[in-house]
């Protein structure tokens, strides 16, 4: 379906508009079935360091099912094993994900229009991955809230299913990063950011995105890099765009 | 019961950050952020790619190591370039990665 059908049929009546929601919410959510095979294993792996580090089955599966954040629960297994103090996990969670700030912010105005309530359940399942995948859409004209929620449930699913398999496995498990099977993520931003390189502009951000998050990797903790890169770059960028998108190549 | 209480915190800490800004930016935004917001995927996007391709984590701090996961990369944005498919892009770069780390240690 090209973005021009999909456009025609955001603009039909009730049954047929219904449809063809459902049809996007299921494209939404195959796009994002690459990234199972990255997803997958590191759900699996999760949820046996957090039974190595003492949590039962019950809190394991309660971290995926209602954090839903990657890098925070292997972070927080790590604290619970060091029997860190309840804040220091806590604080720590809040300086991992505050990045999901800018995610909210980028994906705003294209759910402008999208009820409030709608908003904060799409917010739940909010990840770098389905981010990516719905924003590649959006971009391109095509995006609606039932391909980006297509895309939320996907990765929700495939995390959940392999915390489950995580925590019936037990130790069993190979590290899936001998594997270089953790490459599955930025291959996937690799693959969603190359065509959205259009404009010299886009370019310039990228490179200047480039540089700050390697460097503030180096220097910065946690991943502040990622707030610092998103917000200084496309800022930056922002400026050399001034009149519109004539900054063409 | 003081994991769940830490589990809760995790979670208010985590949705706060995903439902603030799609919640309190609503209307029509001003057209400078507009402009801003649009570059913001480009950033980010680059923010999560560069850092694993060029860096190590070792304890608490990052260094740089450049290894397969270099030549991984290139190959995955050359795929995607020239074809621009994701499953395509990812099974290309792993490809690469295995092939290159089988030529280095070999």
């Amino acid at each position: 379906m090209n973005n021009d059908t999909i456009r025609a049929a955001d603009t039909l009546t009730a049954p047929s508009a219904k449809h063809a929601a459902r049809g996007q919410f299921r494209q939404g959510f195959a796009d994002t079935v690459p990234i199972w095979i990255g997803a997958a294993p590191f759900g699996i792996l999760y949820a046996v360091s957090a039974l190595a580090a003492g949590l039962d089955w019950a809190q394991t599966l309660a971290m995926s099912l209602f954090v839903f954040a990657g890098a925070s629960q292997f972070t927080a297994a790590g604290l619970f094993a060091a029997g860190v103090a309840p804040w220091t996990i806590i604080l720590t969670t809040a300086i991992i994900n505050a990045r999901h700030l800018l995610l909210g912010a980028s994906l705003a105005p294209f759910v402008r229009g999208t009820p409030a309530a709608l908003k904060a359940l799409m917010a739940f399942q909010l990840t770098d991955e389905s981010y990516a995948v719905g924003m590649r859409r959006w971009l391109a004209g095509g995006g609606s809230p039932a391909y980006q929620f297509g895309s939320n449930l996907s990765l929700y699913l495939v995390w959940q299913l392999s915390t489950v398999a995580g925590i019936l496995l037990g130790g069993q498990i190979p590290d899936p990063a001998a594997y270089g099977l953790d490459l599955v993520f930025p291959l996937t931003f690799i693959g969603l950011l190359v065509p959205l390189l259009k404009r010299r502009v886009d370019g310039l951000v990228a490179a200047l995105a480039a540089a700050l998050a390697v460097l503030g990797a180096l220097v910065l903790p946690g991943s502040w890099y990622i707030l610092l890169a998103g917000v200084v770059a496309s800022g930056i960028g922002a400026l050399f765009s001034r009149h519109g998108d004539e900054v063409t190549r | 019961m003081n994991i769940y209480v830490t589990i809760l915190g995790m979670v208010l800490v985590t949705y706060a950050a995903r439902v603030a800004a799609l919640l309190l930016l609503r209307g029509e935004l001003p057209a400078w952020l507009n402009r801003w917001l649009k570059l913001v995927p480009i950033a980010v996007f680059t923010a999560l790619i560069l850092p694993p391709l060029l860096l190590r984590e070792l304890g608490d701090a990052r260094v740089l190591a450049l290894g397969p996961a270099l030549p991984a990369g290139l190959v995955g944005a050359l795929v995607a370039w020239r074809w621009g498919n994701l499953l395509l892009t990812i099974g290309a770069g792993m490809l690469a990665f295995w092939l290159a780390r089988l030529l280095i240690s070999g």
